[in-house]
């Protein structure tokens, strides 16, 4: 028998804390023991999960597939690089510049996406991933007049008591990384949990039911299209503030599938899952490429460290038929056995008024 | 005149082999109602393939004909064993499994067959020496090459075209496309006929990719993408359930493609940054083409019943 716990119990919000306070503990840890090299690879990784938490809201909850993800992370960067470099900005107003511009372009590719479904909308995400290093490469050409575009480096700031070498480089970027994420993962946490939220899933689901229920389709899918590419632009931007050049070959459609991969690794739909697939997909990877070489049980020719790609879309496959809803779908069906949580039941009054009074609709009340 | 008229035959020739790819999307896409992103890949692996026949001493011919047949077996292959199951999950999972398996593919390959990231020398199916063209006009020739793969291109969509309209197994595809339940019901094997319209898709593949080997004269690991992002283009722009569609959008794209890789020289400068704009135009294009006539110019819109 499974322990049943009620939503906003004490013991419900007991869990959480716990749950909140082993992830600090974690991240903590991490700061006050890793070397600056693993600290450098987390930011990587959080890179990714930033990106792959901007697809769930998107593609798991939404239902609107992008291969193009890699454009917007690509266009951030690029943004921030230049107006730091050319126009002297600072880095946090880069920030909100790139934001704002992802926000707008993302709307824009929303528009069209509007007409189109499935496999035609993933055409055209793809063919955004495609031509942005063509336009990149042209802005470095025409724009920048070199082959790279300079990255920020970013220093830690003084009141932070970090210098500027790189051990307290990569200490810093860490806390930015997880800050980044922590507020990529809040605002797709509060959108799902809310009305809006609501219609995303009702959207993905059934478009005609939920034009029918009253949900503004139009605006729903392009407004979530942008927050998405604006959620990606921070992904975006903390690459740049890491790098010390940044080239047009940086955000290739391998990163969107990436993405992508990383996402369905971790569960879609699920709202820890594209942080956890993330860092998976990452980790593994680069241990496969670290280990390859000396895995006797490789046949001959992929006893190599390229082999972690062919590996990675392996397991992906395999994910795909064991556990449809990746890693953390994995875990959850497993912890249901011995955890479940009971949804909270409906409010007293709110019941009480549904029952008892007819919808004005029903009632004939709505010319 | 005679310069403009050039570019769109050289544009025909690489736009028959992305009608030959669409082609195959399409007859994927009437089946299942899935794209096949691996596509691209999988002819990649059968080009590959072909090109180690050859490398062990036979003709281009004989190596490219049991690449496309070993082909069409691993593509009924591929529908059975992974693609059925995964659309029983979700059309999600489909998707999943056919990105993964572009990525998983492309990383086999350049493990499998040493130097293929670099790019080998590969040898043409048809005369391709400097001097083997028609000469049209004072300054404009026809290259055997292109000829060739422009009626081996004609040669096999007729081919299919027979198989669709005038044959009893073709009879079967246009119904498991138009109503899978409605043929399930009057005896048609929905599974034999999705796996023969996977190994058809992958076997044009194979074929496409040797012909592009030829006209490149090297393959690489990254050959396959361009093309088979420009031949789903091309799938799209003339509708995905349009084998004349296909047809018609990747030669058009090809000379697209040709021609504006070729005009806007002095605005695009290098001639690689030339060739990737010329991508970018043509996807331009085709997203305007979407937002006119969203399934498409030759493609059926589908009414739903709610």
């Amino acid at each position: 028998m499974p322990i049943v716990i009620k939503e906003g119990s004490p013991q419900h919000w007991g869990a959480r804390l716990l749950a909140s306070a082993a992830m600090f503990g974690v991240v903590y840890y991490f700061y006050l023991s890793a070397k600056p090299a693993t600290l450098e690879s987390i930011t990587e990784a959080t890179i990714i999960a930033i990106a792959a938490v901007a697809l769930n809201l998107l593609l798991g909850y939404n239902g609107q597939i992008s291969i193009g993800h890699s454009a917007f992370a690509g266009l951030a960067s690029f943004t921030t690089g230049y107006t730091v470099s050319a126009w002297g900005w600072g880095p946090y107003k880069a920030l909100l510049l790139s934001i704002v511009l992802c926000f707008i372009v993302g709307f824009l590719v929303g528009l069209p996406a509007l007409r189109l479904k499935g496999p035609y909308l993933a055409l055209v995400t793809l063919a955004v991933a495609f031509v942005w290093p063509t336009i990149a490469a042209q802005f470095l050409d025409k724009t920048v007049k070199d082959t790279k575009l300079a990255g920020l480096r970013l220093n830690p700031p003084e009141w932070s008591g970090l210098k500027a070498n790189r051990q307290d480089r990569a200490i810093y970027l860490y806390w930015l990384g997880f800050v980044l994420l922590l507020v990529a993962y809040v605002v797709v946490r509060n959108l799902r949990k809310s009305r809006i939220g609501r219609s995303l899933v009702a959207v993905r689901d059934n478009e005609t039911a939920a034009a029918v229920m009253g949900v503004n389709l139009r605006l729903t899918k392009t407004i979530t299209f942008g927050v998405s590419a604006g959620i990606t632009a921070m992904a975006g931007w903390l690459f740049a503030a890491k790098s010390s050049a940044m080239f047009e070959t940086d955000f290739l459609i391998l990163q969107a599938i990436i993405y992508l991969l990383a996402l369905f690794l971790g569960g879609a739909a699920t709202l820890t899952g594209p942080v956890v697939g993330a860092f998976a997909y990452y980790f593994v990877n680069r241990f496969v490429k670290e280990n390859a070489g000396d895995w006797t049980f490789l046949p001959g020719p992929l006893k190599n460290e390229a082999v972690a790609p062919f590996l990675l879309s392996i397991i992906v496959i395999v994910f795909v038929f064991i556990a449809p809803f990746g890693l953390v779908g994995f875990f959850k069906t497993q912890g249901r056995r011995f955890f479940t949580i009971a949804p909270r039941p409906l409010r007293l009054a709110v019941a009480q008024e549904l029952q008892e009074q007819p919808s004005p609709a029903l009632a004939g009340e709505v010319e | 005149m005679g310069e403009f008229l050039q570019y769109v035959i050289n544009g025909l020739a690489l736009g028959a082999i992305y009608s030959l790819v669409a082609l195959g999307l399409v007859v994927i896409y009437r089946g299942t109602g899935h794209l096949n992103f691996a596509q691209g890949e999988m002819a990649l692996f059968a080009t590959f393939c072909a090109w180690w026949i050859y490398d062990h001493g036979s003709t281009m011919w004989f190596a490219v004909i049991v690449a496309a047949i070993g082909a069409f077996v691993v593509g009924g292959v591929i529908e059975f064993g992974l693609m059925r199951p995964a659309g029983k999950k979700s059309p999600l999972a489909v998707v999943v499994v056919s990105i993964a398996m572009f990525q998983g593919l492309n990383s086999f390959t350049t493990l499998l067959f040493k130097g293929s990231a670099d790019g080998l020398a590969f040898p043409s199916l048809f005369p391709n020496k400097p001097l083997d063209f028609f000469r049209l006009g004072d300054n404009t020739v026809w290259k055997y090459q292109d000829i060739g793969v422009l009626l081996t291109v004609l040669a096999l969509t007729g081919g299919l075209f027979l198989l669709f309209q005038k044959t009893k197994v073709g009879l079967a595809m246009r119904m498991v496309a138009n109503n899978p339940d409605s043929a399930k019901l009057v005896g048609v094997s929905t599974t034999r006929t999705l796996m023969l319209s996977w190994g058809i898709s992958s076997a044009l593949g194979a074929v496409a990719g040797a012909m592009i080997g030829g006209i490149n004269t090297n393959i690489t690991t990254a050959t396959m993408f361009e093309i088979f992002l420009l031949s789903s283009a091309a799938a799209t722009l003339g509708g995905l359930d349009s084998p004349l569609g296909a047809l018609v959008g990747g030669l058009s794209l090809g000379i697209i493609k040709s021609l504006v890789s070729h005009y806007p020289k002095d605005w695009v400068g290098s001639s690689y940054i030339g060739a990737q704009t010329a991508v970018a135009v043509a996807f331009i294009i085709i997203l305007v083409v979407l937002v006119v006539r969203p399934s498409g110019l030759f493609g059926s819109s589908r009414v739903e019943r709610v």
